[in-house]
């Protein structure tokens, strides 16, 4: 699902990244970007949180001429002198100002870094009605951002992503190359998929799915937490290799009454032992329990 | 500590030689370099809490006393450093919200001014306890032979400070003749000539009383060198009380709850450039916002609490039945060094003699019965470690 | 400066990386020794550093500089080092002696809701009158005596305690991040102060140090997170730092973390492997 989303078949929508300060999402953003230069997209990066130097660290050349990048990274608040975007333009009228200069009929993918910036010095209410505003249509068919989602109080964090069609939370994975998303995605029927899968982000900015997505229960509503596997930090070793499950298979348990002993105990060969036993009138033997440890 | 060290500042710096500028420290009665960093310290007037904070309160830092719930025991550690102060001959500023400092004043401590005499047997039996224990020489497995003796009260090996006498008060003259401030905060509500900073709230007066007397007694740097220095010590009872006009105590989100951390930073400022040293006394088990605590913490420079057993189930656990409370050293100075000397314990107990008020490494009492067996002193200590009654009852045989 | 911890980080006073924003943070430990580290490091590689003391006096770092083989008052006097000791210079302002305008850098404490802009433009006014322009690698000749800015902070959690929001300190070294690392190419090292556990499952509303450490470890590119043993105290191991660098970098992954127990001695510290202290072997 993280493939589909990164390569935009499922169409457009608000798609929010929640990342950590365990997992930074900021590399899968890059991803999202590069994939959708690759199809000649037309993207805007409105950073906050990102300076242009970084981002010629990260993209290649031919990726960023093609990029409008817009500068909220250097004075966000407008305490220097002349401000290149700040963060009170966040409206929608700013931003279609910001997107129109392109006239052509390609599809505008518009990039913010971060949410938690904005979300610091606009009321919550406000950045809700711009980004419904920008759901809706008009020039922008997809909207794109990070949301750092342990700064900000759960509840701000979940009207966020209640606009949101998709939202991905990544964390790290138990290799160092290795994070994990977690998907959730809302189809316009009102249909929600999840997924769970295991990535990691090569050098050129391309996504790697590393396992086969689990897919948890479609259905209205109901996004539970998946269940903790009991069997993933465990010391010992509870999955046997081909090999050694037909090792397993060829022994013969104690108690299995096979051919051979059966045989071996019908005929008894030559010299095997016998115990012979007659009790006897002085034999002791009492049908109390004087130790009283018996449960008769 | 800013100002003496800015005043040996390049010689100090310059050499490792220090005999010069001890002597120059020394020049102030009533306190002395210290042996780890060559700080200007003085007494609290606990030998054994001196002992525990690195020989004494460093000039020009704050120690912050976290009360006991009936503010009794931190409240005799004030007195002691007050009633110290007074028989160095030091300057004393004393504020109050609750009783007014001259009554506080009044209770202090009869100090035992002969004590040269009457105490040295008792330290030389303590220090002396080597050989007297080879002459009477008990049988021991050799290797506990060359063990050191366990020495459970805390003192340094030499004398600094008085010992006192706390069912006596001191006497008029001696408490006469020491220069006190006070500081009543409802005498200093009425005027309301300055202005009172926002931020600061009813703290505000009293800092800048503080300020005052530092300014007016040379016990900043800018003094005239002619002048014969002197500390000031300074005893401030029960900040962040409701009765100081904070909140803290009472609200878990409290509207002025930058009040009494702003007034600390301020006064730390204060502090360091200049020849003061301070006490504070906190109720810090009525202050339910921890972050709050950990702020007014880290601003002080010494900090430690008093856990008293009074009240508390604490009280009839026989483990502790030889003392009347637990003391956690919170935090250590760290000043003018990188390394901060830390308690080579962390298990300490207080307790109140019939004069004397001592801390003590906390230890198991002797175990002098023949009955009592290491499994029920085992399961004593787990009762007090969970500090709860259902502790024992827990740790009867399982039924099967 | 200690020796080992530049080996840890693959740093020199010759050969440092620049734009770093380093935060350094503690819980039930003292990372103090860590701002004395950098400041002397800073210091001998010729950077011009702008120090805001906010925690301590003068004196107190002098003195520590001075065990680590650095003169704070030279490096003062030639102009390299550039200190504000906050905590000398609040009291008049608490105390509302003065209203000149030269001390517009403490506005914050005459009220906190003004934010920290005052202290931002005393910062940008002090990192970039040294004319050390940053711009290339010392070929121009516009570059002044002093290599690339550096701004250290200590702590930024006493201006929590001082009334001044979470926002605020945030805004604040953004804006200080976007003049000394991203447009003069210098450096940036912050302390913050945590009290007690983490309180992870709390909301995530709480205006403290919690929430200032997660908004500036989203900033920063390196932690040094200093806290104390899981074990308890312990004389000979002070406790233990963990390394995490979160920007790509060549040769490292992202999110490589470390972790090293240390000991603070009396002239620099020591960082071993867990379990290797000089104590226990």
């Amino acid at each position: 699902m993280l493939v589909e989303l990164i390569q935009g078949t499922e169409g457009g929508g608000l798609i929010i990244i929640q990342d950590s300060i365990n997992y930074s999402g900021r590399t899968l953003l890059m991803s999202f970007i590069k994939a959708a230069l690759k199809r000649d997209e037309v993207v805007h990066l409105l950073a906050f949180e990102l300076h242009e130097a970084e981002l010629k660290h990260e993209l290649d050349h031919s990726c960023l001429q093609r990029l409008t990048f817009h500068n909220a990274f250097h004075d966000p608040l407008g305490w220097n002198e002349n401000p290149p975007f700040t963060v009170h333009q966040f409206i929608t009228t700013e931003l279609d100002s910001l997107l129109t200069p392109n006239q052509h009929s390609k599809p505008v993918t518009l990039v913010i870094d971060s949410f938690s910036f904005i979300l610091r010095h606009l009321s919550p209410s406000a950045v809700c009605k711009t980004l419904q505003q920008l759901k809706k249509g008009g020039a922008v068919k997809t909207t794109l951002g990070l949301l750092h989602s342990d700064m900000h109080h759960r509840n701000m964090v979940g009207s966020i992503c209640h606009l949101a069609t998709s939202v991905l939370t990544v964390a790290p994975g138990h290799q160092c190359h290795e994070a994990v998303a977690k998907t959730i995605r809302r189809a316009k029927s009102g249909k929600i998929s999840q997924a769970e899968e295991r990535f990691s982000i090569s050098d050129d900015m391309s996504v790697k799915v590393l396992s086969k997505p689990i897919q948890v229960g479609a259905g209205q509503g109901d996004a539970g937490d998946a269940e903790v596997d009991p069997t993933a930090n465990l010391t010992f070793n509870l999955r046997l290799s081909d090999q050694e499950r037909k090792a397993k298979e060829k022994l013969a348990l104690p108690f299995v009454f096979s051919k051979e002993k059966k045989s071996a105990l019908l005929h008894p060969g030559p010299g095997s032992g016998r115990i012979l036993y007659e009790p006897d009138a002085n034999d002791d033997y009492d049908q109390e329990d004087p130790d009283d440890d018996l449960d008769i | 500590m800013a100002a003496p060290m800015k005043s040996m500042g390049s010689s100090f710096n310059a050499t490792s030689f220090q005999k010069k500028t001890r002597s120059k420290l020394i020049s102030i009665p009533g306190t002395r370099p210290s042996v780890q960093n060559g700080q200007l310290i003085v007494s609290t007037g606990v030998t054994s809490l001196d002992y525990l904070i690195g020989g004494g309160l460093a000039v020009g830092t704050v120690l912050l006393i976290e009360e006991d719930r009936y503010n009794s025991y931190s409240h005799m550690v004030l007195k002691y450093f007050m009633a110290e102060g007074v028989l160095c001959g030091h300057e004393l500023f004393l504020a109050s919200a609750q009783d007014h400092p001259d009554d506080i004043l009044m209770e202090l401590p009869a100090p035992i001014l002969d004590d040269i005499a009457s105490h040295s047997p008792l330290e030389g039996r303590m220090q002396f306890a080597g050989p007297h224990a080879s002459q009477d020489a008990m049988k021991i497995a050799w290797r506990y032979q060359n063990l050191p003796k366990v020495q459970t009260a805390l003192a340094s090996s030499s004398r600094f400070g008085h010992y006192y006498d706390v069912s006596k008060k001191m006497e008029p003259e001696i408490r006469q003749a020491a220069n006190c401030h006070a500081f009543y905060l409802p005498e200093h509500s009425m005027e309301s000539s300055a202005p009172r900073s926002p931020l600061l709230g009813s703290y505000s007066a009293l800092l800048r009383s503080i300020q005052e007397v530092i300014r007016k007694g040379g016990f900043n740097g800018a003094a005239p060198p002619s002048k014969s220095r002197n500390v000031l010590r300074i005893g401030l009872q029960s900040l962040g009380s409701t009765l100081w006009g904070d909140d803290l105590c009472c609200r878990d989100n409290p509207a002025h709850g930058h009040a009494l951390t702003t007034f600390l930073y301020g006064l730390r400022g204060l502090l360091r450039s200049s020849l003061s040293v301070a006490v504070l006394t906190i109720p810090s088990h009525l202050i339910q916002n921890r972050a709050v605590m950990g702020n007014i913490t880290r601003l002080c420079d010494n900090a430690i609490a008093l856990e008293s057993f009074k009240g508390s189930d604490r009280e009839t656990n026989p483990l502790y039945k030889d003392y009347h409370g637990l003391l956690h050293v919170r935090q250590v100075p760290r000043l003018n060094c990188l390394l901060t000397e830390l308690p080579d314990h962390k298990d300490l107990a207080f307790k109140l003699k019939r004069k004397q008020f001592t801390i003590e490494r906390l230890h198991l009492p002797p175990d002098l019965s023949e009955t009592v067996s290491r499994v029920s002193r085992g399961e004593l200590a787990g009762a007090a470690a969970m500090g709860t009654t259902c502790g024992s009852s827990g740790n009867k045989h399982l039924d099967f | 400066m200690f020796a080992e911890l530049n080996a840890i980080l693959n740093t020199s006073p010759d050969h440092f990386k620049q734009e770093e924003l380093i935060l350094v943070s503690d819980r039930r430990a003292d990372a103090s020794f860590l701002v004395h580290h950098f400041l002397s490091f800073y210091l001998r590689a010729g950077c011009k550093v702008c120090f805001l003391g906010l925690a301590q006096s003068f004196s107190h770092y002098s003195a520590v500089s001075q065990r680590l083989g650095v003169s704070l008052t030279q490096a003062k006097e030639k102009g390299q080092l550039l200190f504000l000791e906050v905590l000398k210079e609040s009291l008049d302002v608490l105390l509302q002696k003065t209203s000149n305008t030269e001390s517009q850098a403490l506005d914050f404490l005459r009220d906190p809701a003004v934010g920290l802009r005052g202290l931002y433009d005393f910062v940008r006014a002090s990192v970039s009158d040294s004319g050390a322009g940053g711009e290339g690698d010392g070929g121009g000749g516009t570059v002044g005596r002093w290599g690339p800015p550096v701004l250290l902070v200590d702590d930024l959690t006493v201006l929590l305690s001082l009334g001044v929001s979470v926002g605020s300190v945030l805004d604040f070294s953004h804006y200080c991040f976007v003049t000394v690392c991203s447009q003069l190419k210098g450096n940036m090292v912050t302390l913050v102060r945590c009290e007690g556990e983490e309180d992870e499952d709390e909301d995530g509303d709480e205006e403290g140090s919690e929430r200032l450490l997660k908004g500036l470890t989203h900033q920063c590119s390196l932690t040094l997170h200093v806290q104390g043993l899981p074990t308890g105290f312990c004389r000979d191991i002070h406790g233990q730092v963990e390394v995490c660098w979160r920007k790509t970098q060549k040769d490292k992954p992202l999110n490589q973390r470390k972790l090293f127990q240390y000991k603070v001695h009396d002239k620099g510290a020591s960082f071993f492997a867990r379990g290797t202290s000089s104590a226990v072997l």
